[in-house]
């Protein structure tokens, strides 16, 4: 029976002295659900991960494991990973070379303490064909290819139904085809076990394809933890924005607020009107992020309608990616289809729909 | 097209000039060994007419009781010793590489010091520290009524001498391969539920047992080449190894030459197919380095067990290096060895410098020095110079006969010292107004001995330095010779001074091949300090250990700095 994963306060830090790696991460992972970790590289995912494996040791918080505490540094109290009940899957496959793909599947069933017993055999049988390994059982597994190792690693990590799967960058090995592939089959798999999962990614589409939700980390800090498309569509932060792929940002100042929307100055521009997750407050200093996609070029729609420049057009066969200069700010606009509409400096009609412009509090003007 | 001439011709005389080097360095003496072992005659001696090869005498010579005896001897020694050289080495690997046991840097660099220590010196302290009746340690047991004895003129001694000397062969190789495995290998079992006691023996252990079995290999091969241990420990006791059997073959009067040759042979046949095995997993596909990725290693926090771990390192460097080293002052500044009892241990009146007055009172020991460094200097000369060219020839040109050059060149790897001294013996000792009687024969045998290690180290530093580099120089306008002379030697000085540094110092510590080759006037270090040694005066023969370790020690330390000197002028060109 799967339970929840509970994260409170989590703190590791490798030396004293030194920005910790994790900063007071929380969060829960209720039964059969999957969570994914993203953040770019050293932003604290992996070690937030490891922590909850037993493999590094917190120095703050606590973890629980379905309503077992495993580790609370505070009380001294640490479980070690074997008898955690967890399975993990490792970026490197870390399938044991010197065995067959059975001998790699049975190895928990052979030395762990409990879920040992039953008809081993089968149970492998039985994961193996899970997996779509069926007909390799008795193959070296050297002689397999990435993708069927980490078949065979998630295969091993299954066969003993562990309370939680952790999979720490399980497809990043793996060349872009394949990975799209296995991606889509993890997902399927996982949810056929009912898992309660926690995986963790650097790629935002794997992290969209098979998260239920996603939180994202920054310098050992959960920014954000929510399903994808709040994620997608209610970033918290300029960074999640922009990690996500908003990159554009417009620079102004706030002139009012009401609620979850806030008017900005752009200065030369105009008006522009935003929905902002932050408590802006008028006259701060603020940046306005919005993706490629979401700006409509050649559209006069209800609201935030501006003139702008097409300076620079980069045609890509599938779309094509327009430089707009907007009063004086430079803008990045993405048009789907195989025919470029607009031309190069012109003047062009620009609407950036309100509900996909997101305003945040400009980190040179903070000041709390 | 204005091809010279002289480059025409060049290149295949460039090749059938080393190839001659090396088939006079290393084939004749091979040959005239196999034509000792196949007959009761000496073709170069007693002439190509009395020569009549038949396996007959070979055969007789492997069927042999003594041959039989010593054979065995060889293998249990070299055996016992292997398995007490992989326990340790292995667990030392694990613990520098995998816990936080304290000091562990300096545990990995003094574990080394065994390597450096001349084979006759720990046989001569060992001798000191454990013979039956006046070892020092059973010295000590007395004292304090301890009515165990221990005696190392045993198989028993052999075999531990063996295994704490060479361990660090072995932890070399281990080592390297814990360094480079995957850690989510291990990681993997554990979280898969396994102890840390199964991970190390079903996952850990397996995974580096290529490197384990390369490592036994190698200090088996090493051990079996061995002469000073053996002669130290085995002889009193009448243990014959086969290098020993060889050597009081050839000391018989009159000397059993054709008999030597024969069980020379056999040493290096099974020297060979060793070897051989060894290279096969080396170049197979090692399951570490599956990877291929640098890893962090896995680092074990052992609580208060890294004293445990600390205290069992500490052990290790107290008997094979303060222990012996203790027992070699105390036996060289002690006038008389017997000690009453602890008191008349720190009786100074007991010490003084008398074993060295003598040791340097006998004109031998000056000549022995003299003779040593100048069979060193050349030896690293030629045989550097004779490396550069083999290196730069086969890794660096396409020539027809390059591939002879490089098997002509690893041949010496499967020989052990001692045969290629009895090799040499053979094929020079009739040859008149030759080499035999000069420190020549013994320079020539150190380059052939040691030419695979030389190539083997200067061709790394060949492979540093990009072949465009050279294809610059010859687009410029230079020929090869001037290439080689303003680009390629300049850039590989450090590689070439740290080659010529290793040959020199393993010259002056070989005996194996000089037991056959030195004559009254070519004496060398090691040879006279066997022969104090089997004169039976203890105190010379500590007396003297001290000075060759003394001077071994001086001159690695000179050496190094020069070598080191030599990289960072490179590195202000470069």
């Amino acid at each position: 029976m799967t339970a929840a994963l509970a994260i409170e306060q989590l703190e590791k830090r490798f030396a004293p002295g030194v920005r910790p790696a994790v900063d007071g991460v929380s969060f829960d992972v209720p039964a059969g659900e999957i969570v994914v970790l993203l953040g770019p590289s050293g932003c604290g995912k992996t070690t937030t991960l490891r922590c909850v494996a037993g493999l590094e040791h917190p120095t703050g918080g606590r973890i629980s494991i379905g309503n077992r505490v495993v580790s609370e540094p505070k009380r001294g109290l640490l479980v070690s990973p074997r008898e955690r009940d967890i399975g993990m899957v490792f970026q490197s496959y870390a399938v044991w070379p010197h065995m067959t793909v059975r001998q790699n599947v049975a190895y928990p069933l052979k030395y762990r303490r409990t879920g040992g017993g039953g008809d081993i055999t089968a149970r492998v049988n039985d994961t193996l064909e899970l997996v779509g390994l069926g007909e390799y059982a008795e193959r070296p597994v050297v002689s397999l290819s990435g993708g069927q190792m980490q078949r065979v690693a998630l295969a091993r990590s299954l066969v003993y139904r562990p309370q939680l799967l952790l999979l720490d960058e399980p497809l990043s090995n793996l060349d872009a085809k394949l990975r799209i592939r296995l991606r889509d089959e993890l997902r399927r798999i996982l949810k056929a076990t009912g898992m309660t999962g926690l995986y963790v990614t650097h790629d935002q589409a794997e992290a969209v394809v098979l998260g239920d939700r996603i939180g994202v980390m920054k310098d050992g800090k959960l920014l954000q933890m929510a399903p994808p498309g709040e994620i997608y569509n209610r970033p918290a932060d300029s960074f999640v924005a922009n990690f996500t792929g908003a990159s554009n940002v417009l620079l102004g100042k706030v002139l009012a607020r009401a609620g979850d929307r806030a008017i900005i100055d752009l200065g030369v521009a105009g008006r522009i009107e935003a929905w902002t997750p932050q408590s802006l407050n008028a006259g701060d200093k603020a940046r306005v992020a919005l993706r490629a996609e979401n700006v409509r070029l050649g559209e006069r729609g209800a609201a935030n309608v501006f003139s702008g420049r097409v300076i620079e057009r980069r045609y890509q066969g599938m779309q094509t990616v327009y430089d707009v200069e907007l009063g004086g700010q430079r803008l990045e606009a993405l048009e789907l289809g195989t025919a470029a509409r607009h031309d190069q400096d012109r003047e062009v009609a620009i609407t950036l729909p309100p509900d996909t412009c997101w305003a945040y509090r400009d980190e040179g003007a903070a000041v709390d | 097209m204005e091809a010279a001439p002289p480059r025409r011709w060049g290149t295949p005389l460039w090749v059938a000039a080393l190839l001659i080097v090396l088939a006079f360095l290393v084939i004749y003496p091979l040959m005239m060994l196999v034509f000792g072992a196949l007959s009761d005659s000496n073709p170069v001696v007693d002439g190509f007419g009395k020569f009549r090869p038949s396996l007959h005498h070979f055969l007789e010579v492997v069927g042999n009781e003594n041959v039989h005896l010593a054979f065995f001897n060889a293998l249990a020694a070299c055996g016992g010793g292997t398995v007490l050289a992989v326990m340790i080495g292995l667990s030392f690997s694990w613990i520098v590489v995998r816990t936080n046991t304290p000091f562990k840097r300096f545990i990995a660099g003094a574990s080394m010091i065994p390597l450096f220590v001349p084979p006759l010196v720990a046989g001569v302290a060992w001798s000191i520290l454990a013979s039956p009746k006046t070892g020092l340690i059973n010295t000590v047991f007395k004292w304090i009524g301890i009515d165990f004895r221990v005696d190392f003129y045993s198989m028993a001694g052999l075999i531990i001498v063996f295994g704490i000397y060479y361990a660090p062969y072995v932890y070399m190789f281990t080592a390297s391969a814990l360094q480079n495995m995957d850690p989510s290998l291990e990681e993997a079992s554990e979280v898969s539920g396994a102890s840390a006691f199964t991970t190390l023996f079903t996952v850990t252990f397996p995974l580096i047992a290529p490197a384990i079995l390369a490592g036994s290999l190698l200090s088996f091969v090493v051990m079996l080449g061995i002469y000073g241990v053996p002669a130290a420990l085995g002889a009193p006791a009448n243990i014959n190894v086969l290098t020993t059997y060889i050597f009081k073959l050839t000391a018989w009067s009159p000397p059993l030459y054709n008999t030597a040759a024969a069980v020379a042979i056999l040493l290096m046949i099974v020297t060979a197919i060793l070897v051989w095995a060894q290279q096969r997993i080396l170049t197979g596909k090692s399951f570490a380095t599956v990877a291929g990725k640098a890893f962090r290693p896995r680092s074990l926090n052992l609580g208060p067990w890294r004293w445990f771990t600390f205290g069992l390192a500490v052990v290790y460097l107290f008997v094979v290096v303060v222990l012996p080293t203790l027992a070699l002052v105390i036996a060289a500044f002690r006038k008389f060895l017997f000690i009453k009892d602890l008191d008349a241990l720190f009786d100074m009146r007991a010490y003084g410098w008398s074993h060295f007055n003598q040791v340097f009172d006998n004109p031998l020991t000056m000549l022995s020095i003299w003779n040593t460094l100048r069979v060193g200097v050349i030896t690293a000369l030629i045989g550097g110079t004779l490396a550069f060219a083999i290196g730069y020839t086969v890794n660096r040109t396409h020539v027809p006969g390059r591939k002879a050059i490089d098997l002509l060149s690893t041949i010496p790897v499967a020989i052990p010292g001692l045969v290629v001294g009895v090799a040499y013996l053979w094929a020079w000792i009739g040859l008149p107004g030759g080499l035999y009687g000069t420190i020549w024969i013994l320079a020539l045998a150190f380059v052939a001995r040691f030419i695979p290690d030389t190539v083997k180290s200067l061709s790394t530093s060949f492979m540093q330095i990009h072949k465009e580099l050279e294809e610059a120089a010859w687009i410029c306008g230079r020929g090869l010779v001037s290439t080689i002379a303003t680009i390629v030697l300049p850039l590989a000085r450090p590689g070439v001074v740290a080659s010529m540094t290793l040959l020199f110092v393993l010259a002056i510590r070989e005996l194996g091949s000089s037991l056959f080759l030195y004559t009254s006037d070519t004496t060398v270090m090691a040879v006279l300090l066997l022969d104090y040694y089997e004169g039976g005066n203890v105190g010379k023969t500590a007396a003297f250990s001290l000075v060759q370790t003394a001077i071994l020690a001086v001159l690695l330390g000179l050496t190094n700095w020069l070598s080191r000197g030599a990289a960072q002028g490179s590195a202000r060109v470069g």
